[in-house]
């Protein structure tokens, strides 16, 4: 049985009183991240310190408390959403940049700095920190890690497990250890690579040492215009095929272009039935030659007309418009739902076509902006949850959604996470045996499921014993579900 | 020493799981290239990989290849070739795909292209106990579940077999150069690094610096010019598509990792090494015998590194490992029959 308060005095003692919440309105704030699952949670906590952390953790545990480590809690799958008496541990105040090395190639940073904030840091050095979700202004590069985050430029530079060399991370234990390390080869298992992408499930991550990446001589900004979104979708095969690996390419249909352009005023084209934002960097003279390919494979695909960024300040208004997309689509409706799914690049459009079909079926509006060049499909649905069976009409077709992009053969999360919203869809890609090597390697860090349990994995999965719950076990793990969980 | 030789992953899994009910002891060995790594294990059989060596899914659109395991990388990459397009990695033709991933052996390349892990998308294992699983999925970008494949990448065949690979490809350069200049390694390395924007490598030894470059042919150019202007009598060649792998020579060597600016301190006074610069990889070329080696490994713990012997005799060394209950854990429940080459890996897991 939990002892919130004994946890709560603890924590004081050691954070001091104004770093320890456990009033009303701070434990609904903390309720929820940025997806639609509200859970509930007894105690949040605010450490400056890794020290601060490991007490976290040990007076969690020495209180029978779960522990939820939360970013700035703009993850969309649930994974910082807390369930039951859990102590959320928020690294927000951890947000220094500790050391940057040029000559290595690195910097040391806290987990609760903002990704956007590094990069604005790292400019004068002409290196850059290359992964960019669009939630960059405020997601922080603790929730990066535990995501794996991506963005429109990890096409050419990879997601963020290619650029973080090392972890300092809390163990479920209470003890720190350093995963990967600063040279090129770290002794031991790639405990690092499982760690990136782990959703907070395996301890907490204090310190990172991210790859530092030269920044390109020259960037090419270009957006292409198209009256078919087919076109649109097989001009991305195109340039892939002509042996192009542009920096970013996002492709936005005519729903979100208009909704973007009356926010960001970027110029889009608002007739257009999609456009694709094309960004191609390196030396002068390859981004020329590239460019030359981009514009043959949108010829050969019927493009209206192509529009080069002339400066930096056009550059950063074509990117303002997509990336403030999601907060655009507020003028439609006054919710929405995201999806993240990924499907093999060539199978682009059929699976978008699929998608307009469904929101046709459930009668919802969809629009669409994503990565396109990573196959990375972000179908949103705009609806109003006040309007009674909406919200159950939106969870339907987001079901059907999931399973169209994996009869693709793709994945269910590019790049948002499973959490809670999609971990029960995780048979649908994975075989009980494949579930219970999962399941070792999170037993392996975390016999006793003390860190964010109930997340990604689903209910029953377990290592070393392939069936997976049945009966009375699953109606327990689904009694624990937050309402307005859909998974 | 008895030999397997399954022909699928299914054999694969039966033979693994024979092995485990016997206690037979197993070395996965795929084109015996980078057999060397790892420390010495005693094993009762050989499991081969190389009859499993077709292409089971390619196409260039998507720059993905789903291989299997045994697949020989100079086959792969003149499959490879005919969709204008290269897996970043700079192995011997004879190696094996399983191989090159067990042993997580990169590209010379890697200041450019990253390290090999970041190119294994999907990943099925046959784990020590005969059961065969998969992580991953056959896309360029993918967060679902735990990323087993990453564990499996460099772990010496002591979790269990890798049987059959998603790949993340690149395109083909149009050209290929390399670029050398005579002098001070080290610091013709340094200059090269501050003033060729983005070369793929930047190779520095005793007495010369070498630059690799590839892409588009003007970029290639404009970098070539760049080059120049630290040495305007450097040689220029140009290159086979791909890079023919480096070929370093004497019977044991030793492929040192520490962060980029210690290169200095650990070659300094010395004549046998090759440095990948701004990568930190540093190869040394030792006479045999355990005192060079041993004093070798001193200096690279000092400059906050390894040293594991790539090619000879001497192992991985005994440098410490990070959270050794959690490893421990993993080998216990991969392999829990101890099966799976035993000793090999670090720390005698």
């Amino acid at each position: 049985m939990a002892d919130v308060e004994g946890a709560r005095r603890a924590l004081q003692d050691v954070l001091g009183s104004d770093e320890v919440l456990s009033d009303p309105l701070a434990l609904r704030l903390y309720a929820r991240d940025a997806s639609m699952v509200e859970g509930g949670c007894a105690l949040v906590a605010f450490p400056h310190s890794t020290e601060h952390i490991v007490a976290c953790v040990r007076i969690a545990a020495a209180h029978g408390l779960p522990v939820v480590p939360r970013g700035s809690g703009t993850g969309l799958a649930g994974a910082a959403t807390p369930i039951g008496d859990a102590l959320v541990v928020v690294t927000a105040k951890m947000n220094d940049i500790v050391e940057v090395r040029l000559q290595d190639r690195l910097a040391w940073v806290e987990p609760g700095l903002f990704n956007l904030d590094l990069s604005t840091a790292l400019r004068p050095t002409g290196f850059t920190y290359a992964p960019d979700p669009s939630s960059q202004q405020t997601s922080s590069i603790g929730g990066n890690v535990n995501t794996n985050a991506g963005g429109p430029h990890c096409l050419a530079y990879g997601v963020t497990s290619a650029h973080v060399l090392a972890l300092d991370v809390v163990m479920a234990d209470g003890t720190v250890e350093r995963l990967g390390g600063e040279g090129p080869e770290a002794p031991g298992y790639d405990l690092r690579g499982i760690v990136v992408g782990s959703e907070g499930t395996l301890g907490i991550v204090a310190r990172v040492c991210v790859r530092l990446t030269p920044l390109p001589p020259a960037v090419r900004t270009m957006l292409l215009d198209f009256t078919d979104v087919s076109d649109c979708a097989a001009t991305v095969s195109e340039i892939i095929a002509r042996g192009v690996v542009p920096a970013a390419v996002e492709m936005m249909d005519h729903g979100i272009i208009v909704a973007a352009e009356s926010f960001a005023h970027a110029g889009y084209p608002t007739d257009a039935a999609a456009i694709l934002i094309v960004e191609i960097d390196g030396l002068p003279s390859g981004v020329e030659a590239q460019a030359h390919e981009v514009e043959a494979a949108a010829r050969a695909n019927h493009v209206r007309t192509i529009r080069v960024a002339a400066d930096d300040a056009e550059r950063a208004l074509l990117w303002k418009g997509r990336k403030s997309a999601f907060g655009a689509v507020a003028q439609i409706a006054p919710h929405y739902h995201l999806h993240d799914c990924v499907v093999p690049r060539t199978k682009l459009v059929d699976v978008l076509a699929g998608v307009y079909a469904i929101a046709k079926r459930h009668d919802l509006i969809v629009t669409n902006v994503f990565h396109a060049g990573d196959g990375n499909l972000h179908p949103l649905l705009s609806f109003d949850r006040r309007v009674p069976g909406t919200l159950e009409r939106v969870l339907e077709a987001s079901d059907e959604i999931v399973r169209l992009c994996v009869d693709a053969g793709g994945a269910l999360s590019g790049e948002h996470g499973i959490g809670l919203e999609k971990r029960d869809f995780m048979p649908l890609v994975f075989t009980d045996e494949d579930l219970a090597a999962q399941a070792c390697v999170r037993d392996a860090f975390d016999p006793e499921h003390r860190m964010n349990p109930q997340k990604v994995l689903p209910a029953g999965a377990r290592c070393g014993d392939f069936a997976m719950m049945r009966g009375s076990d699953a109606a327990e793990a689904a009694a624990n579900l937050p309402e307005g969980s859909w998974i | 020493m008895d030999l397997i030789h399954p022909h699928s992953k299914h054999d694969t899994a039966d033979a693994v799981r024979d092995a485990a009910s016997r206690g037979c002891r197993l070395l996965v060995i795929g084109g015996r290239t980078h057999v060397d790594r790892g420390n010495p294990s005693d094993v009762d059989a050989e499991l081969w990989t190389t009859m499993m060596d077709e292409v089971v899914a390619y196409e260039p659109a998507e720059m993905l290849a789903v291989v299997e395991a045994g697949m020989r990388v100079g086959d792969l990459q003149a499959t490879l070739a005919e969709g204008g397009q290269e897996w970043p990695v700079d192995a011997p033709h004879e190696a094996t795909v399983g191989g090159v991933i067990a042993t997580g052996v990169s590209s010379f390349r890697r200041l450019r292209l990253g390290h090999v892990r970041d190119t294994v998308v999907e990943l099925e294992l046959v784990k020590g106990d005969g059961v065969l699983m998969k992580s991953g999925a056959r896309t360029v970008k993918n967060v679902t579940g735990y990323d087993v494949h990453r564990l499996a990448t460099g772990s010496l065949g002591t979790l269990g077999v890798i049987v059959q690979v998603a790949l993340k490809l690149r395109p083909r350069p149009q050209v290929r150069r390399t670029l050398t200049l005579e002098g001070h390694g080290l610091e013709l390395g340094r200059r090269l690094l501050e003033t060729v924007p983005l070369p793929s490598a930047v190779i520095a030894g005793p007495g010369r610096a070498s630059l690799w470059l590839e892409g588009w042919a003007d970029e290639v150019e404009e970098q070539t010019t760049a080059a120049r202007s630290i040495d305007p009598a450097l040689a220029v060649e140009d290159q086979p598509v791909p890079f023919e792998p480096l070929d370093i020579g004497s019977p044991t060597v030793v492929e040192a990792a520490v962060p980029p600016s210690r290169i200095a301190e650990l070659v300094a006074g010395r004549d046998d090494w090759t440095a990948l610069m701004g990568v930190g990889i540093v190869w040394f070329e030792l006479p045999d015998g355990p005192e060079p080696l041993a004093e070798l490994r001193v200096r690279v713990a000092e400059a906050a590194g390894v040293a594991p012997v790539i090619k000879g005799v001497g192992g991985l060394g005994d440098g410490p490992i990070p959270a050794g209950t959690i490893h421990r854990r993993l080998k216990a429940s991969f392999d829990p029959a101890g099966i799976m080459a035993p000793g090999r890996f670090w720390r005698g897991i």
